[in-house]
């Protein structure tokens, strides 16, 4: 293999950005993907196991990975975090029972070792639905002013099924992330 | 770094000649041929699920590979499939042990799909959690022909150890306050005890409703909302017409529940019998006992909110459920179809103006009390 091949290949992988999308089940996370990726989101069973979609954002390769949110399978989101760049953390907005568990699941999260050079965006999605609360809202009950100062994050209201706020969220994450690593470029 | 490595295979292959004739050389060398081929084999492996990684597809390509664990796997089950056929043959002094050795064998089949499962396509997982509960069924099978006097059974078997029944925590009391913020209350029905409740949405604007802390009510729901919640009931009814996004049930007992919807979750649910329309797979966590039946309710105008909401068609999916708390285990023993003689047949709340008390002894009429 020539060293420009390897340059090459490097170069390609530069590119390339891993986003971990976790969050409570029937948070949104899979009909978010679906719909950033212009595709049908009729019909969407709760996720068992993962999805992987990869697709090009600007001059970037996301590779999007999507983890199922069921309390039993919890446990397996620890097997996702290696190498992830930025991570979106989804939040049902209109499920207001549910805000502890939420909150409580986001702080263990963060405390993770391996996820601490990661970019957070969190989607307080499903902002179509009235009785939602509003991202400041939700900002307030995450208590995400007190996360830790070296944390890159942001905060940005959603729906999954206007598609309103995904851009706006997704454009903040790529930016981040992108001048985070590839200062160079 | 790899280049050093071809490097060095290279000088120490002077002469091809000289190899073939030293037995000792021509040891290393084939030790050495095999590290090779071996780092050649990752480097391509891991080119390949990059590139397949690259397509844009709906496949789930992984840093774990699923022909390594699907080959583990077959040869797993081919060798407790030869166990089993052999225990036909065998001295039946040693059939205990030989049976409790497969069971243990089959266990750590489970476990290891379990411990795969976060890369495997779920239709892996399913299928291979599909041949475990097979190896199980053959196992019992075998264990009822073969060990008739004894009574034989298995840890995961028989009502009383069964994990879901027992509460696992008590539901705790959550704190409204939190960092200074006080959530508001959702639009709902909370906190009632033996009363018929009737609410209908047509025409207003209610996106995400509640129902709470009930016993022994029927609750009728007519026209459409977006997110319904369903927290706490006992011994209730519950016919709702249809929700555009996801019914999220958790804590439910005793209950019947008929409702439509384009996702359907159920938590913590006991005794209950589910009538449902959905689009995509219901699924059940921590449950047990429950059963499933079609949609069956009717009430002025039901049909064209079905429509309006895409859920007129029949999708049969009410009994596609899946159990996630034994996606690591063997075939779902907590849910079932309900049988046809049991089912309540088609329910009319047309006339639902009124609203009169339900007595609450006619709630516990249900098809479960035979049980
Ligand atoms: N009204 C409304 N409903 C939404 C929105 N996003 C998702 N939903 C609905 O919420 C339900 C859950 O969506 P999913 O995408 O399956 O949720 P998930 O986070 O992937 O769930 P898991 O896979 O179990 O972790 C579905 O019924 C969606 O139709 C939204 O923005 N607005
Ligand atoms: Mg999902």
């Amino acid at each position: 293999m020539g060293l420009l091949s390897i340059i090459r290949k490097i170069k390609r992988k530069e590119k390339e950005i891993r986003i971990l999308m976790v969050g409570l089940d029937n948070s949104g996370k899979t009909t978010i993907v679906l719909r950033i990726n212009g595709e049908d989101t009729s019909v969407v069973s709760p996720t068992l196991g993962f999805n992987i979609k990869t697709l090009t954002y600007q001059k970037y390769t996301l590779n999007i990975w999507d983890v199922g949110g069921q309390k039993t399978i919890r446990s397996y989101w620890r097997n996702y975090f290696e190498q992830t760049d930025g991570l979106v953390w989804v939040v049902d907005s209109s499920d207001l029972r549910r805000l502890d568990d939420c909150k409580m699941e986001l702080d263990n999260l963060l405390k993770e070792e391996r996820l601490s050079g990661s970019s957070l965006l969190i989607l307080a999605n499903k902002q179509d639905i009235k009785g939602s609360l509003t991202p400041e809202e939700i900002g307030k009950v995450l208590n995400l002013e007190a996360m830790d100062r070296t944390r890159h994050w942001n905060i940005v209201g959603c729906s999954a099924y206007t598609g309103e706020g995904l851009l706006e969220g997704f454009d903040w994450l790529v930016q981040d992330i992108a001048s985070r690593i590839y200062v160079l470029d | 770094m790899e280049n050093e490595e071809e490097a060095e295979a290279l000088s120490s292959n002077p002469t091809r000649e000289a190899l073939d004739l030293d037995p000792a050389l021509q040891k290393k060398r084939q030790t050495m041929l095999e590290r090779l081929s071996n780092r050649h084999q990752t480097r391509t492996d891991s080119s390949l699920t990059r590139r397949s990684a690259e397509s844009d597809s709906a496949s789930s390509p992984s840093f774990e590979s699923t022909s390594t664990f699907l080959s583990r796997f077959s040869n797993s089950k081919s060798s407790i499939e030869s166990q089993l056929a052999q225990c036909r043959l065998s001295d039946p002094t040693q059939l205990k042990p030989q049976l409790d050795q497969i069971s243990s064998s089959i266990s750590d089949l489970e476990k290891l799909v379990a411990e795969n499962s976060y890369f495997l396509p779920s239709y892996e997982v399913r299928s291979s959690l599909k041949a475990v509960s097979d190896l199980r069924q053959s196992l019992e099978n075998l264990s009822a022909e073969l060990l008739p006097k004894k009574k034989f059974s298995f840890r995961n078997k028989g009502p009383k150890k069964d994990p879901i029944a027992e509460p696992k925590e008590k539901e705790k009391e959550k704190e409204p306050e939190k960092s200074g913020f006080r959530v508001p209350a959702s639009p709902g029905i909370w906190n009632k005890k033996g009363e018929t409740l009737v609410h209908n949405f047509k025409g207003s604007e209610v996106g995400e409703f509640t129902i709470s802390d009930l016993d022994s009510c029927e609750v009728r729901l007519m026209g459409s909302v977006r997110a319904l919640f369903v927290h706490r009931l006992r011994n209730c009814k519950v016919y709702t017409g249809p929700v555009t996004g996801s019914v999220l049930i958790e804590g439910v007992e005793g209950c019947v529940l008929v409702m439509a919807s384009h996702q359907i979750r159920i938590h913590n649910a006991k005794r209950c019998d589910f009538y449902l329309r959905v689009r995509s797979r219901p699924i059940i966590e921590d449950s047990c006992e429950v059963r499933f039946a079609p949609y069956c309710l009717s009430y002025k105008g039901i049909e064209e909110e079905l429509r309006e909401t895409t859920l007129d068609e029949e999708t049969e999916n009410w009994a596609n459920v899946d159990d996630f708390l034994w996606l690591r285990a063997v075939q779902s023993p907590n849910w079932s179809v309900l049988p046809e003689n049991e089912r309540v047949g088609l329910i009319d709340i047309s006339n639902s103006e009124e609203v009169r008390p339900l007595p609450v002894l006619l709630v516990s009429m249900c098809a479960w009390s035979k049980r």
